[in-house]
């Protein structure tokens, strides 16, 4: 048994090589920071830090995180570190890093030294063929560590020598914008890092199987923290932003809770104007589509799942439900607009909208409905059907309670997407851009009284004028506001995103913790 | 072919209840009622109201009479309804948008402002404009290419990194973080799209406009970029439910030999969930097709197109915005017309819908080894 | 189906559970644990061995102190009642239970004279030399060859990708020799020879279970490990697997759980037995634990009075 092949199992501890490995990539990370800090208006790209200009700072770090990539590769080519290459850092690689620096030869070529296509064409297809066999030809160590640090070296030089620096702008004639600095130095440094450290990844775990996990796993993890702080900050940013207008002249006092946005609507007599009718339009215009959408999208479930044998009428009805859950929600809209809005009043409604997003809740529910049926075990049928009960006792009294759970985080969830809809109610209802709280529809219209002539009885239970009204909602109250100009209710336009934003969120956080929670209790 | 089905579904349906003639008799009034209701809200007779209490009448004595079967017809009928509305839709939209077909022909689907030539032949006609109500024409072809960059460029950012995030969160993470993080992006994914609108009109427009000097405010690169995000959350999870249903036994197999791993992952969890995945990127790019508010506000909604084509600043018009943004004053012919750009956006969608459908089956079947 | 048979072995559980669990509150019934019963001498060398391993999923003790040598080139039988910690063991053996986030291994396992259970073992060189075997056959969505040529193909042994094809420099008929020599090992070549660009997800049960075999022989482990490979197999394929387990003693240390004591008796050369609560009674020759068992335990359970 040789020493190789037991050193192979059971690894040393880490060594210098992986602390320079680690080094280089928390360089990368700083200049990665500053480099988002600049995006993002925290600092500006001329500020000067030690005595450096940010794009300077900047340069220096590419600089040494290039430089130290092309060591670490170096180091292990020449075998001065025992590390387990391949033969070749691959097709995909290569095939990435011919792309990259098809695209820095072109650009350089033709926009820092401005030849023509007939030069730049050319010696970009060189340079991107050299950088792709680079990747392919020597061993992975140079193969993979070459090309991305040499990009880095390349994008730390040109800032440090100021190619790129604060002054610079780049107007490309095709494109009807300008390139600034304070957008394509961040933007090269952060590209440059990611190469680098993907680079200085496989190093780390010394190339080859491991090493190649390593580098992926990096891009990978910062991908979903990425994506995952864009949605945050998203959210975050609302709040922040919103949270001052919604609770402005807020006050509990012995009268009651004072809460204005929420209460007031639109008026120049008041202080804080608020979104009560656009509120109350959503809660009817839910209430509404739940109403007309959830019997019949379970009806349907119920008649798929129990009733209809698999053939060609249900796979209408799938094709059917498929492409209403897929249509797009303007083409609802226009669907309203010119086959409802004529027939129910000749005007935009509540009613209209009710009826769109109530055909949008259709496909939502009935899906999920389907699941959940489907999800019933057939032994409470066999069971409830060896007593004796008609097939429709069953349904009725087994087969609908045990769905139950899942029918109802299909209709929360459903709900919280259609009451975020815009496009549809744009179309079909609304009226006012800025109702009053007056405008807001009052749906509920409980009056008894007798009368003299038939039926002696004047009893109403629903405001039909206001159901055939026009009425606003969350949504379409904010894109009203968008319309309107901004500039003089932005603080307006974030309240009510807020406030939006907490009825569409509760929906779906009740719903998947709904989802959740029945689902752990059909596992266990 | 649906009318075949549906009598073989009312024969199957005879043949398990027994039913004699009072329960069909009350069956085909109430059918007729409801058929009156309907017919009189599509011509407009007026007729819906008595119709519906009619029907409502037959179903309370079929549901006193006859409860198993009144039950079973009731479910029958919604599940037919549910047909009716995609139907409906479907007759409606392209009824409505053949005036503006029949008045441009397929110019509509082709025409370009000046004619295109290649080599001296023409190969796109020129309209000389590409829509104007004044002297009625109307070409969509702006329009889809506009939904067409955004499109790409909403897939470019959503596809790769939705995917990549969805296998972090499937075989990576560890399990605290994948069950606070999976739910927190589901609820995202609810985030509706005029927030989106909103925080593009009010800060990423600006942005753009300072930082890339744009000469006005709103590009499809923004637009594209706005949408992809949008639809990120959604690709994220559905391809995570969709790793998440491959096989441990299959993982461990590949374990057992010796593969890292992120081998395992490349060569057998993403192939084996190739249909959910590439399910989930088919409905991020519907989604992306179909979104309508974000663009609306961000973009200037000129209808041209970009010049050159390629540029992805340019601030023109996409199907949906150019239906968001004309129909409160469109006449007759330009209503079609958008019409037209709904039944274009529809079959689209459509078509997307299906094939994603057709890719699942196809590999579901591949991996039970048939 | 497969529900039906998880129901009926956890049942079979419960009641070997209630038996054993019976003579442990007589207490006098109770037969101690020897030590000298699991020593079990043999020439030459263990190609593992275990010092005091224990596993805990969560609280459930599943396996106690259990230390063996297992010698090279042979076949070691695990056997005892379901339930009673044998798939645990074995997949100790290469760090399966890592995979298996409620287990916590404790104790040592030695392979090539180091722990496996130290930091900074490459778990990938690991299971390359420790191939495993599955209960029920686990092959890739992929063609015959492919299946074969995985690990190989993974570990760098054998290149087929699409860049070594393009620069002429592939080990195609490396593979094509490679998936014939482990498909012949594994006596499936001459059913499958024809389509072997086939997904293997169309063979039969049994060419399955066979093709998991040849995939793991194609990494050339030292040591393979076998989980009830013939469970879910018919007698013809079982007897195959057994001829062929038998042929593998050759050149690689087999280690095998079965809950078949006749298949345990036919192929291994020694035999642990386990019994129920997760605990090794006796360990030795099969001859020996077959025909004159130390432990009273182990010879009801072999002649069938419990389990
Ligand atoms: N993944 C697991 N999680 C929790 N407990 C487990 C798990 N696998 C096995 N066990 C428990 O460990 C004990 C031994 O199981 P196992 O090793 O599968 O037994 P055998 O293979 O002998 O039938 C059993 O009590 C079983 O319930
Ligand atoms: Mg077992």
């Amino acid at each position: 048994m040789s020493d190789a092949y037991d050193r192979n199992l059971v690894e040393s501890e880490s060594s210098t090589y992986q602390r320079l490995a680690a080094s280089i990539v928390g360089v990368g990370i700083l200049a990665f920071a500053f480099a988002l800090a600049a995006l993002f208006d925290l600092t500006a790209i001329d500020a000067t830090f030690v005595g450096l200009s940010l794009s300077n700072l900047l340069g220096v770090g590419t600089t040494l995180v290039g430089l130290g990539v092309v060591g670490l590769g170096a180091v292990s080519y020449v075998g001065y570190v025992e590390t387990t290459p391949d033969r070749s850092a691959g097709l995909v690689p290569a095939v990435l890093f011919g792309l990259l620096w098809f695209c820095v030869a072109g650009l350089v070529v033709s926009q820092t030294f401005g030849f023509g296509a007939l030069v730049w064409l050319p010696a970009a297809l060189l340079v991107g063929a050299g950088a792709a066999g680079v990747a392919i030809f020597p061993r992975e160590d140079i193969g993979s560590t070459l090309p991305a640090g040499a990009f880095a070296l390349l994008v730390g030089l040109v800032f440090l020598t100021n190619v790129i620096g604060p002054d610079w702008a780049w107007s490309p004639t095709d494109f009807s914008a300008t390139f600034t600095p304070k957008i394509v130095v961040p933007f090269l440094t952060v590209l440059a890092v990611l190469v680098a450290s993907w680079a200085a990844g496989k190093a780390y775990d010394d190339f080859g199987a491991r090493g190649r996990q390593t580098g992926a796993y990096m891009l990978i993890a910062l991908n979903a923290l990425g994506i995952l702080s864009v949605l945050v900050i998203l959210v975050a940013f609302v709040v922040s932003k919103g949270i001052g207008p919604l609770f402005e002249g807020f006050s509990v006092g012995a009268s009651g809770i004072d809460w204005p946005f929420v209460q007031n609507g639109n008026q120049l007599t008041n202080d804080v104007n608020g979104v009560f009718p656009a509120i109350v339009g959503t809660f009817w215009l839910v209430v509404g589509s739940v109403i007309m959408a959830v019997p019949l999208a379970v009806g349907a479930a119920v008649f798929l799942t129990e009733y209809a044998e698999e053939g060609r009428f249900t796979q209408v009805v799938e094709l059917a439900t498929n492409g209403l859950w897929s249509t797009p929600s303007i083409v609802f809209g226009l669907f309203g607009y010119a086959f409802l809005v004529p027939r129910l009043g000749n005007s935009t409604s509540l009613l209209s909208g009710i009826f769109v997003l109530g055909f949008m809740l259709i496909p939502l529910v009935l899906i999920t409905s389907r699941e959940a049926i489907n999800a019933v075990p057939d032994e409470y049928r066999d069971a409830s059907a060896a007593l004796g009960v008609s097939q429709w006792q069953t349904i009725k009294s087994v087969v609908v309670p045990a769905a139950m759970p899942g029918v109802i985080t299909g209709v929360i969830l459903g709900v919280g997407r259609i009451a975020g809809e815009t496009a549809p109610i744009l179309l079909v209802m609304s009226g006012s851009p800025f109702p009053s709280k007056r405008q807001a529809p009052n749906v509920l219209d409980i009056s008894f009284s007798f009368t003299s002539s038939f039926p002696f009885v004047d009893a109403s239970l629903i405001s039909q004028e206001a159901l055939l009204n026009s009425a606003s909602a969350l949504p379409y109250q904010l894109y009203a506001i968008i319309t309107a100009g901004v500039g003089q209710s932005e603080a307006f336009g974030w309240g009510t995103t807020l406030v939006l934003l907490l009825v569409v969120l509760s929906f779906y956080a009740v719903g998947i913790a709904s989802r959740a929670y029945f689902r752990n209790k059909l596992r266990s | 072919m649906a009318e075949s089905s549906l009598k073989q579904s009312f024969d199957t349906f005879r043949a398990a209840e027994d039913i004699d003639a009072s329960a069909l008799l009350a069956g085909a009034v109430g059918v007729v009622f409801l058929l009156t209701a309907l017919t009189s809200f599509v011509l407009r007779l007026g007729l819906e109201v008595p119709a519906i209490v009619g029907f409502v009448v037959v179903l309370g004595y079929g549901w006193y009479a006859h409860q198993g079967l009144t039950a079973k017809a009731v479910t029958f009928l919604m599940t037919v309804s549910t047909v009716l509305i995609l139907g409906m839709i479907t007759v409606f939209l392209v009824l409505e948008s053949l005036h503006a077909f029949r008045l441009m022909g397929v110019n509509m689907l082709v025409g370009m402002d000046e004619p295109v030539t290649v080599f001296g032949v023409t190969v796109l006609p020129g309209l000389g404009n590409f829509w104007q109500p004044s002297s009625a024409t109307y070409s969509l072809v702006p329009a889809m290419w506009g939904t067409f960059v955004t499109t790409l460029i909403a897939t470019a950012v959503a596809a790769p990194l939705g995917v990549a995030c969805a296998l972090f969160l499937a075989e990576i993470a560890p399990n605290w973080a994948r069950e606070i993080v999976k739910p927190g992006i589901e609820i995202l994914a609810g985030i509706p799209s005029i927030v989106y609108g909103f925080i593009g009109f009010t800060v990423l427009n600006t942005y753009v406009f300072q930082n890339f000097q744009t000469p006005s405010q709103g590009s499809f690169f923004l637009v594209g970029g706005v949408i992809g995000v949008m639809a990120l959350p959604t690709v994220v999870s559905v391809a995570e439910d969709s790793l998440d249903t491959v096989p441990d036994s299959m993982k461990d197999g590949a374990l057992a030999l010796g593969s890292t791993d992120w081998q395992t992952m490349t060569s057998i969890t993403l192939p084996a969930a190739f249909s959910g995945v590439s399910a989930a990127v088919l409905l991020g790019v519907g989604r992306a097709i179909g979104e309508t508010m974000a663009a609306t506000v961000i973009l200037g909604n000129t209808v041209g197109l970009p010049q050159p084509l390629y540029d992805v600043f340019g601030n023109n018009v996409t199907l949906t915005t150019l239906i968001a943004s004309q129909y409160g004053d469109a006449g007759e012919t330009q209503l079609s017309a958008l019409f037209a750009a709904g039944v274009v956006l529809f079959v689209t969608v459509l078509f997307l819908s299906l094939t994603s459908l057709r890719i699942e089956a196809k590999l579901k079947q591949e991996l039970s080894g048939d | 189906m497969s529900e039906t048979t998880s129901k009926a072995q956890t049942q079979a559980d419960a009641q070997t559970g209630q038996q054993s669990g019976g003579t442990t509150v007589e207490g006098e019934t109770q037969e101690e644990l020897r030590e000298e019963w699991v020593q079990y001498e043999f020439d030459g060398q263990p190609a593992i061995s275990t010092r005091d391993v224990n596993v805990h999923y969560g609280d459930d003790h599943a396996l106690h102190d259990i230390s063996i040598d297992i010698p090279k080139n042979s076949v070691t039988a695990l056997i005892g009642p379901s339930g009673c910690g044998k798939s645990t063991f074995l997949r100790c053996l290469n760090r399966m239970n890592d995979r298996i986030k409620a287990a916590d291994v404790s104790g040592e396992v030695e392979f090539n004279g180091k722990n496996i259970y130290d930091k900074g073992t490459n778990l990938v060189e690991l299971r390359k030399r420790i191939g495993q075997v599955f209960q029920s056959p686990n092959p890739f969505p992929k063609s015959i060859r492919k299946n074969i040529s995985y690990g190989p193909r993974k570990h760098g042994d054998i290149d087929v990708s699409l860049l070594s094809r393009l620069l002429g420099r592939d080990d195609s008929d490396e593979e094509d020799e490679l998936v014939e020599r482990c498909l012949r090992q594994a006596a499936l070549w001459d059913e499958v020879k024809d389509r072997l660009d086939d997904n293997a997800l169309g063979l039969s049960g049994g060419q399955q279970q066979r093709l998991c075999i040849a995939r793991a022989l194609a990494t050339d482990p030292e040591v393979l490990l076998m989980d009830e490979p013939a469970s879910a197999l018919d007698p013809i394929a079982t007897s195959r697997i057994e001829d062929l387990i038998s042929d593998l003693a050759e050149d690689y240390t087999v280690v095998i759980v079965t809950h078949s004591m006749q298949q345990a008796a036919r192929i291994s050369d020694q035999t642990a037995v386990f019994l129920t609560g997760g605990y090794l009674v006796e360990y030795d020759d099969t001859d020996k634990i077959f025909e004159n068992p130390e432990s009273q335990r182990v010879e009801d359970y072999i002649t069938g009075k419990f389990g």
